[in-house]
């Protein structure tokens, strides 16, 4: 936090982060190795929608981008809001790699249009030790961290963990375990 | 990289630096007057950041205490605590570590602590049953705007002053009523004379310093509202959103002639609209900004997020 938005209380919506991205295709080898670890072959991307007229034609605009790639890479698609004030884009591909791409293209079209600043998170789907588990990408601060759910869906923070081990030896830059936000709602 | 933003509200950005440059002011004026006076500078000043800091620390308990708001877990109340939740991924804070509901029907809210990790935020049932899921939404960020933007800090900190002149005052005043600085200092008629009349020139002086640095620091609390509404509107992508919400809470408060939350008006904690709001007491007076300038703001940031041509640099 800088001295100008302390004194005059004018925090700024961060930029994403989007070194660390690709790191996440590590994940093929780290569910290759093991046999607790698996794809839903579902991901998605969670983002906060603005009130403007410029952010409808950047909604437009993905829409638009999102039929086109999706046949060409076969990706079914859903977009829905949630009841907490956010907008998920969610899909789902046999082929991780595509998965990554989609969600990648998604990021870009929003930080080409200006609206970077509303990314949240990726998130991708898997089945760890048989339980509902993702890799979010936390777009603010641009590293990993995993999500761990049991059949009740409440947090399973010692597989969280765990998890957080095994993305660390694919070389996967976790963060820090007090903004590991559950992001109620993933719609997958 | 280019990007669309939310508006500039420079005209505020100066307000605000004239304003702590006043107070900034205020608190050399004060010491050399009282150090000139030869009173204990080094005592009042300790003491002075003592009791702040006691304030400080504990302002999350403190006002938890007060206004009888009690802590709910993500179990009690799962979709608070998402909604918040989803909100600090937004703005890149952890959690608040409390949510807390204050059983009133009276529709308001607030947020305290000293850092965003002690933050407590907390709404009445009211609030809950009177606004919409957005609006709830809108204030809710501009509650973790005034923790993201370390209000409590700032305001504590500034009104050292305050605390300072305050308890002077008052000593001076017992002073003046049981006559000059105890057994030191001189004696004899004429000395004792003129102690009584330094104590009142100290005492005149301080009685200003007292209202004119509670004005500066009341002012520089509005423009913290405003800032708390633009980081809000900016957090939800939505300023009409807030507005709708500030009109609703004032006019329920307008009607509801309740006492519950009028106790509890604390520095510490910054509430959506003063609980002490109404005609009574002056915009000069008054911790928060009218409602009608505030969605006046709102609306010409909505503008702002649909206008042609307002790019800022990223």
């Amino acid at each position: 936090m800088g001295l100008y938005a302390f004194l005059f209380g004018r925090n700024k919506l961060k930029k994403p982060k989007r070194e660390q991205f690709f790191s996440i295709i590590g994940a093929a080898s780290a569910v290759e190795e093991r046999e607790n670890l698996s794809f839903s072959h579902y991901a998605g991307v969670v983002f906060s929608p603005v009130e403007s007229l410029f952010f409808e034609e950047l909604d437009k605009e993905l829409r638009d981008l999102l039929k086109i790639s999706s046949l060409s890479t076969n990706t079914k698609y859903k977009i829905l809001d949630d009841s907490f004030g956010a907008r998920w884009v969610s899909f789902e591909d046999k082929d991780f790699e595509d998965l990554v791409e989609f969600a990648h293209i998604i990021n870009e079209t929003f930080i080409d249009h200006g609206y970077g600043d509303r990314l949240i998170a990726s998130v991708f789907g898997f089945i760890f030790q048989g339980k509902k588990a993702y890799w979010i990408y936390y777009s603010k601060r641009g590293k990993f961290y995993p999500l761990v759910f049991d059949n009740k869906e409440k947090r399973d923070h010692q597989l969280e963990f765990r998890l957080a081990n095994i993305m660390t030896s694919e070389n996967i830059e976790v963060e820090k375990s007090d903004r590991w936000y559950p992001l109620t709602g993933i719609p997958f | 990289m280019r990007q669309r933003g939310y508006g500039k509200d420079t005209g505020l950005t100066i307000r605000m630096f004239f304003t702590s440059f006043l107070l900034l002011l205020l608190y050399c004026f004060f010491g050399l007057f009282l150090f000139s006076m030869g009173m204990p500078l080094e005592i009042l000043l300790i003491l002075g950041i003592v009791m702040v800091a006691f304030q400080f620390f504990a302002s999350d308990k403190l006002v938890l205490a007060s206004t009888r708001a009690r802590v709910v877990s993500a179990e009690e109340e799962p979709k608070l605590h998402a909604v918040v939740e989803r909100l600090s991924a937004l703005a890149d804070m952890p959690k608040p570590k409390k949510i807390a509901i204050m059983d009133t029907h009276v529709p308001n809210a607030f947020a305290t602590g000293r850092s965003p990790k002690n933050s407590v935020i907390a709404v009445t049932r009211g609030l809950l049953s009177r606004l919409t899921e957005k609006e709830l939404e809108a204030v809710l960020a501009h509650e973790l705007s005034h923790i993201k933007n370390k209000d409590v800090m700032v305001l504590t900190w500034a009104s050292l002053i305050v605390v300072i002149s305050g308890f002077l005052m008052q000593m001076l005043f017992w002073m003046s009523i049981f006559g000059g600085f105890g057994g030191g200092g001189r004696s004899g008629r004429g000395g004792g004379g003129q102690a009584m009349l330094v104590i009142f020139a100290v005492y005149i002086g301080t009685i200003l310093v007292y209202f004119i640095s509670q004005l500066l620091i009341l002012t520089i609390s509005r423009y913290r509202e405003y800032a708390a509404d633009r980081g809000g509107a900016i957090l939800t992508g939505s300023p009409l959103t807030l507005a709708s919400a500030l009109t609703k809470i004032s006019g329920d408060l307008a009607r509801i002639p309740e006492k519950d939350l009028r106790t509890v008006e604390h520095a510490n904690a910054f509430f959506i609209i003063p609980a002490l709001s109404g005609k009574s007491i002056g915009n000069l007076l008054s911790s928060h900004p009218p409602v009608e300038k505030r969605i006046e703001k709102l609306r010409s940031m909505q503008a702002d997020l649909e206008g042609p041509s307002k790019y800022t640099d990223g």
